[in-house]
């Protein structure tokens, strides 16, 4: 039986293999990538118009390599991400650049037409670290641009330009060449330059942006690729402005070519080592995380240790209530998962195969997401019990916002009651004794019917008498007109014994606290009358830290017990119901005091 | 024709005012007036001026407590004797710090009470 997950959203990270990929793919992609970069191996070794052959070479490999080893293994862990993908067309990208090096005119010319594009696949790696995603709609419109200026604006570069008039002499043929154009192409070449320096500014603006904005754990990540990219995009940069301004002599050009080469060839070994530092604190936080759970810890110390396990601080975890088919804060509060926009990655922890709650946490924990699930299982008996806890913490707090409402609407039914009484048969009676004395007057002179009339009106006036203490016992209307301090002044001088009010609230407080406070009051005044032998009450009620304390005492016979006296039972009830506590301080022969602490904001 | 001292019933209750008439009327008042609320029991003092206001405490827009200290801003302000058919337990302080002569409950009106409550 599965159980209703309304509310509840699967881990939104599907994990390896839950995307299907065909590992066939994998591996020819990696055999072709490594055939093509020892193919191109020879042709570098021969290439006579090539300066710095052997470097080339390791050019060739090192960097077609990485990528596509790097690109794989990131591929291979998360299907789902771009980011693998878009390594492996970098290195693919990379050997177009390595064959424009080299001497067949055909693969000169091939390399040659696409030797830029290896920077558009860069930027859009760059951008698009670590989710695999263009966050933003800049980010999409560059990535665009660097696309179109490598591959189709790149193109009349090519139609129009023999190496020779730029001072190769001995470079091969170009094929693509239609007529041989120096001043457009140079005019041309610089425009792309131009276009080329304005990417590479908001490529290099963005990272730094993002790089600000990341989380701890994210930094980790992406921390070293956006420093290594950017000083790619600063030596690719200035390589383009030295093909604008002629400042250097070649020799410098080529030591920014290679410094540009250098940087972009670290980019996806700093980004594995990234992978690998953020996994290995973590797994190294994992073990001290099953260490901790096994002594006893305090409630509370559950997330605090999960987020330092995980590296991330930024760690929230939600119990899931099957009962009421929602997830609760550690105090009970009813929270909503993230939704998927938010930023924010989701991880089910389940015991037993029944889902006990979710861990919520930074995207970035989630290129291993195996670490937070092992986090969680180690976690998941801690996080049951946190889970019980908090669930009790949820009924508790239904259950006072339920009993509240009951207070409340108990107020409310009493005195439209009251009302109803004083304005219905109250209103009659009075009426009624008001006709009787007139009546009366009028018969003076007959003594019978006097007498009868009397008696008549002594009987109306027990009826008038009892229904006003009814009426008082059901809501003091004095109470809700006046306040309390006017009802306890009623309350005091109609008890049968001097009754002292020491301090009265003058401010009005809430409905309930005042009709708490007032029964209280009544209560041990008619206890004191009853059963105290007192010659004196005392009445104190004050406002004391979001409370207000009702006491009253008397200087009695003491012994009063409320587990026998059903008056204090009642009143035990009716101040736990508004989350009070009462007292009842009775020794025999010390006198009684009845205290009553209620919440009061 | 009644000559006795004028005065005016104060009470959202009709039944208890067409009552309170009859016993004021037959014991000898003069009523020149009845109001059913706080606003036009003002409106009939100032147009009337009766010696007497016998005033509820509870009214639909006002309290007898708040009429009471407007009837006394008046410039020739009638006695007010308060009532309701709630007792007056608690009340005491209001009844004296609003200027009323008196609290008498609905059921105990009677000339006499009333004569009690303004000697």
């Amino acid at each position: 039986m599965t159980q209703p997950r309304s509310g509840a959203r699967r881990a939104r990270d599907p994990g390896p293999g839950r995307l299907r990929l065909d590992p066939r793919l994998l591996w020819a992609l990696g055999a072709g990538s490594a055939a093509i970069a020892l193919a191109l191996v020879p042709f570098l070794a021969t290439a006579d118009f090539l300066p710095d052959r052997a470097l080339w070479i390791v050019l060739d490999v090192v960097i077609g390599g990485g990528f596509t080893a790097v690109g794989l293994f990131a591929w291979y862990r998360r299907p789902d991400n771009r980011v693998g993908a878009l390594m492996v067309a970098t290195a693919f990208a990379w050997y177009f650049v390595v064959a424009g090096n080299t001497e067949p005119a055909a693969l000169w010319t091939f390399g040659q037409l696409f030797s830029n594009l290896f920077a558009a696949t860069a930027i859009h790696l760059l951008l698009a670290v670590p989710s695999g995603r263009l966050e933003t709609e800049l980010d999409r419109v560059v990535v665009g641009i660097a696309y179109v200026a490598t591959t189709v604006l790149w193109l009349p570069v090519l139609l129009f330009s023999d190496p020779a008039d730029f001072g190769c002499t001995d470079c091969p043929e170009n094929l693509l060449l239609i007529d041989a154009d120096a001043g457009f192409t140079d005019a041309y070449f610089d425009a792309l330059g131009v276009v080329g320096i304005a990417v590479m500014v908001t490529v290099l603006a963005r990272l730094f942006q993002r790089w600000r904005r990341a989380s701890a754990p994210l930094r980790r990540v992406v921390g070293p690729v956006f420093l290594v990219g950017g000083a790619f995009m600063v030596a690719l940069a200035a390589l383009l402005a030295a093909g604008l301004f002629e400042p250097f002599g070649h020799g410098v050009t080529m030591s920014i070519f290679y410094a540009c080469a250098v940087a972009f060839g670290l980019v996806p070994y700093v980004f594995l080592a990234g992978l690998v530092r953020g996994r290995w604190l973590r797994g190294r936080g994992l073990g001290t995380l099953i260490n901790r759970l096994g002594q006893p810890h305090q409630a509370g110390t559950l997330r605090a240790e999960l987020a330092r396990a995980l590296g991330d601080p930024s760690v929230e975890l939600a119990y899931w209530l099957p009962d009421s088919g929602q997830h609760v804060d550690a105090d009970g509060r009813p929270v909503e998962l993230p939704p998927a926009e938010a930023g924010r990655a989701v991880t089910e922890v389940e015991r037993d195969g029944r889902p006990i709650g979710a861990i919520v946490h930074d995207p970035a924990l989630l290129d291993d997401p195996e670490q937070v699930r092992a986090a969680g299982a180690a976690a998941a008996l801690a996080l049951e019990n946190a889970r019980l806890e908090a669930e009790l913490r949820a009924k508790v707090e239904e259950l006072s916002a339920s009993r509240a409402r009951i207070v409340d609407s108990g107020y409310a039914a009493r005195r439209r009651l009251e009302r109803d009484l004083h304005d219905g048969a109250q209103q009659r009676l009075v009426s009624l004794a008001l006709s009787l004395r007139i009546l009366r007057s009028r018969v003076a002179a007959d003594p019978d019917a006097v007498e009868e009339l009397d008696s008549a009106r002594g009987e109306l006036d027990q009826a008038l008498s009892e229904l006003r203490e009814l009426a008082r016992g059901i809501h003091p209307s004095v109470l809700t007109d006046r306040g309390l301090d006017a009802a306890l002044d009623g309350l005091a001088r109609r008890a049968p014994l001097p009754v002292d009010l020491e301090e009265l609230p003058t401010e009005r407080l809430p409905d309930r606290v005042e009709s708490a406070a007032y029964f209280v009051v009544a209560e041990a005044l008619t206890n004191v009358a009853k059963y105290a032998h007192a010659t004196r009450a005392c009445v104190n009620v004050r406002r004391l830290d979001g409370q207000v304390l009702v006491e009253v005492s008397d200087d009695g016979v003491g012994g009063a017990d409320p587990a026998t006296g059903s008056g204090l039972r009642g009143l035990l009830d009716r101040v736990s119901a508004v989350g009070g506590r009462l007292e009842v301080d009775s020794r025999p022969g010390q006198g009684t005091t009845v205290r009553a602490a209620i919440p009061c904001a | 024709m009644p000559v006795g001292e004028s005065v005016l019933i104060v009470d959202d209750h009709a039944g208890f005012r067409a009552h309170a008439r009859r016993l004021l009327e037959w014991e000898g008042y003069r009523v020149v007036g009845e109001a059913a609320d706080g606003a036009s029991a003002l409106e009939a003092a100032r147009e009337l001026r009766p010696e007497l206001a016998l005033v509820d405490v509870h009214l639909p827009d006002a309290n007898g407590f708040e009429l009471t200290s407007w009837l006394g801003a008046l410039s020739d302000p009638p006695a007010v004797v308060l009532t309701s058919s709630r007792d007056g337990a608690g009340l005491e302080s209001c009844v004296s710090a609003c200027g009323a002569r008196g609290f008498v409950p609905k059921s105990e009106l009677s000339r006499r009470a009333v004569e009690e409550l303004l000697r």
